[in-house]
């Protein structure tokens, strides 16, 4: 019963999707007229249906309904509650689901902006048009190759071999399930880090309607832009969040002793922010100057595509081997997808380039906008390395069968020389005039940050840290963090003098008259941080294994490791096998520490799980490779304030709240402070 | 302390402190570069996914550890451990690709993006006669 509700959810979802697409065409055609009643009950349909859809897999993965295929091989009845709800998403047919619910999501409230307005909103209803067929295309594969609600018709004693796509078949159910992937409810975070990956992704794509939509109308200008820069910031946002949390959880979950490893699972979620960040930037190019139209329908394209791309690699089973894609069945149809995507948009924006090419209008490079483009450079060159680096080694493998690898060497020594670049850029843009740019009054900008800057590295050089990287990340990131500071302080000291308000509301004041400005302003600092963060903790680490008898102690960056012992914990779902750790500073024991292998019975298989000692000075990191009645063998590692890429990386995300919601409130009249005078 | 000395003392500060700063990346590192572990990073485990065998607790790639460390004891180069893995597990078990043959795309692709994206925005700027006053 559960089945069949959700199978109706997907296919009410999809029926709207396709009456919203119908309804949207005529209403840009200008065929017929806009009424919010004849989008609404499609729309209706879309957000209904996959609320139903989401919430009938919900409500069987909590009633153990193994009668359903998903449930039976990827929940099972003594997984805790929490991982039965992340279950929803953490397999493939659930997380196509999440995808189509977050973009009905998303799609409702584009729909709520063009039901408000009273015009004839062509440009909004040409995007409800486009989001309609893109809606469309994942509700049919959740109808067809991925379906969550087949039935299980082959039942075996934990788990499902066999299924039907028709879920109104006779169903059988399996007597357990075989519970999710080790890996997957070994951490709360698994709840959390992919339905925020996936606001991210599936926002964008909303400005790549909207732009797509501009091109059919062949509007030129930026009143799509206008209207699609806030779900921008708002993917955007969640798009960082989650690497952010993606990484925390690798670093946390893994064992492994770091949080990014290059692998093609994170850099397809890296593609397609570095691209939304570049647009992010030329799109204010746009605003301000008029220039970039053209190179924005790019990136907004791109950036779409790269989401489709990024959910084809994680879902097709590519990664895996890149022959095993065409045996799963949704492979060969997000290609297809990704391929139609690609030719379509990029076939109109061919057609329509005359209406979106604007003139060049670069007075000089030594301006605001110079600084942009040269963001604009770095980030899509970035973003080339890490696509070429992706996915050369599987075009090698699927048409020649020789491998290729590429590895962390290589986008390490290819990132490293760029995110320096973008650190100078970030430094030095923002408080770059527009247009032409005196070059005395850059430079009474940055001289004092410069100066501190250069303070701070020189202390570290007197302290005999000599590694370059290390230095020049200390450099570059201090410089950003004190122009940024600079800035403020400078905007604000005037602003106290002016109204006689003491500084620290001035400050607020300042950001509050401003907040796309200093909204971006707080995310580079967090971005400054997070640069600063691994810097630091990646070359100043130190990586040990120890082996242990207990009893023993082993000295590791200033801390003594103590083995006290074995212990075994057996839980609803696993068994913990651990080894209790003493951690001690000097004559005081800082904590005890418990990292594990735990191994999971249903599905046999084993997970280690690190256990970590947090402070402000860094990260005592243990994971435990094995263990027996002898001894336990341990890897050890220091990450001196590893906490700055966390914090760093969350400041950086969540600083869209500033600009969002920081407005002057209403009454209050904003004071104009001219950001030109604040360089004397 | 008039303007003019403070100045001058700033410009000073600045310059002393950006020669130790400069001196200071030119040095280099006081601790010997660790070989095995840069090697180790670029060498990846045949049995796990996408992991070099410095990070995978895996005992196929904890023994090609104890190879590479015995190796490095005995002063080969980077070429010969490289070419010692090839033959034995392939081209792809190096992971940082070299600057030749099938992997040359993977370096010259961003190259060319970064002097065409170069060419392309100094192309854009306006000539100068037509450059107007700053506004910020």
């Amino acid at each position: 019963m559960t089945a069949i509700i959700g199978y109706l959810g997907v296919l009410v979802a999809a029926i709207g999707s396709a009456g919203l697409s119908v309804v949207g065409f005529q209403v840009m055609r200008g065929s017929k007229p806009a009424t919010a009643a004849r989008l609404r009950l499609p729309m209706l349909g879309v957000i209904g249906g996959s609320l139903v859809a989401m919430g009938a897999l919900e409500y069987g993965l909590l009633r153990d309904d193994f009668s359903i295929e998903y449930i039976a091989n990827n929940s099972a009845s003594t997984t805790p509650f929490v991982f039965k709800i992340a279950s929803g998403w953490a397999a493939l047919e659930g997380s196509i689901l999440l995808w189509g619910l977050v973009l009905a999501i998303f799609v409702y409230s584009v729909y709520r902006q063009v039901a408000r307005r009273d015009d004839e909103d062509r440009l909004g209803a040409g995007a409800l048009f486009v989001l309609g067929l893109v809606t469309l295309a994942f509700f049919a594969m959740m109808l067809t190759v991925s379906n969550p609600f087949r039935v299980c018709v082959d039942p075996g004693a934990v788990g499902c071999f066999g299924a039907s796509n028709l879920p109104w078949s006779g169903s059988l159910a399996a007597l357990e399930g075989r519970g999710p992937n080790p890996l997957l409810q070994n951490h709360i975070l698994m709840a959390v880090h992919p339905p925020m990956l996936y606001l991210g992704y599936v926002g964008m794509a909303v400005p790549f309607a909207f732009a797509m939509s501009a091109l059919m109308i062949g509007s030129s200008g930026s009143d799509w832009l206008e209207r699609t820069r806030v779900w921008t910031l708002i993917a955007w946002s969640f798009l960082t969040l989650g690497i952010v949390l993606g990484g925390l959880w690798s670093y946390e979950v893994l064992g492994w002793g770091g949080y990014w490893a290059w692998d093609p699972v994170e850099n397809a979620s890296f593609l397609p922010w570095l691209t939304a960040t570049a647009f992010l930037h030329s799109a204010v190019v746009q605003k301000r100057r008029g220039m970039l139209q053209a190179w924005n329908f790019v990136l907004v394209i791109a950036t779409f595509a790269l989401t489709i791309l990024g959910t084809f690699l994680t879902r097709s089973g590519v990664i895996v081997s890149v022959h095993s894609f065409t045996q799963s069945a949704i492979g060969p149809v997000l290609l297809w997808f990704l391929i139609a995507v690609l030719v379509l948009s990029f076939g109109l924006f061919a057609t329509r380039i005359h209406v979106v090419s604007s003139a060049p209008r670069l007075d000089s490079l030594v301006s605001r906008e110079g600084a942009f483009l040269f963001n604009n450079l770095l980030l899509t060159v970035f973003a080339l390395v890490v696509l070429v680096g992706t996915l050369y080694p599987m075009f090698v493998e699927a048409f020649s069968g020789d491998q290729v690898g590429v590895g962390r060497p290589f986008f390490d020594r290819m990132a490293i020389p760029l995110s320096y670049g973008l650190l100078l850029a970030m430094g030095i843009g923002p408080i770059t005039p527009y247009r032409a740019a005196r070059k005395s009054v850059v430079w009474q900008r940055v001289k004092t940050p410069l100066r501190l800057a250069l303070a701070v590295t020189a202390v570290a050089v007197v302290a005999s840290y000599r590694n370059r990287f290390l230095l020049l990340g200390i450099l570059l990131a201090a410089f950003v963090m004190f122009v940024i500071i600079r800035n403020l302080y400078r905007s604000a000291a005037v602003v106290a003098e002016k109204r006689s308000m003491s500084l620290p509301s001035a400050v607020l004041h300042v950001m509050r008259g401003d907040p796309g400005y200093w909204g971006g302003q707080i995310s580079h600092f967090g971005v400054a941080m997070l640069a600063l963060g691994i810097a630091v903790s990646a070359n100043l680490s130190v990586e040990t294994e120890v082996f242990l008898q207990p009893g023993e102690t082993a000295t590791v960056a200033g801390y003594d490791v103590t083995y006290v012992g074995q212990f075994t914990r057996e839980e609803p779902n696993r068994t913990v096998i651990g080894a209790e750790v003493e951690v001690g500073r000097g004559d005081r024991v800082v904590s005890v520490e418990e990292p594990s292998i735990n191994r999971y019975a249903l599905n046999g298989q084993s997970v280690a799980t690190p256990a970590v000692d947090e402070s402000l000075a860094g990260d005592l990191y243990l994971s435990l490779r094995s263990i027996g009645p002898d001894g336990a063998r341990l890897g050890v590692w220091w990450f001196p304030f590893i906490w700055l890429v966390w914090v760093g990386g969350f400041v950086a995300g969540l600083a869209v709240l500033w600009s969002r919601f920081a407005g002057q409130r209403s009454g209050e009249k904003p004071v104009a402070v001219d950001r030109s005078s604040v360089g004397a | 302390m008039g303007p003019d000395r403070r100045a001058v003392l700033g410009r000073a500060a600045t310059v002393v402190l950006a020669v130790i700063v400069v001196a200071g990346l030119f040095m280099g590192d006081a601790r010997p570069e660790d070989r095995v572990a840069t090697l180790g990073a670029s060498i990846k485990c045949p049995v796990c996914q996408g992991e070099a065998i410095i990070d995978s607790p895996s005992p196929t790639a904890q023994a090609m550890m104890e190879v590479l460390e015995e190796k490095v004891a005995a002063g080969e180069t980077n070429r010969q451990i490289f070419d010692y893995y090839r033959q034995r597990f392939g081209d792809g078990i190096v992971l940082d690709p070299p600057l030749e043959g099938k992997t040359l795309v993977v370096w010259l692709t961003p190259i060319l993006g970064l002097i065409v994206g170069g060419l392309m925005i100094s192309t854009r700027r306006r000539r100068p006669e037509q450059s107007s006053a700053e506004v910020s």
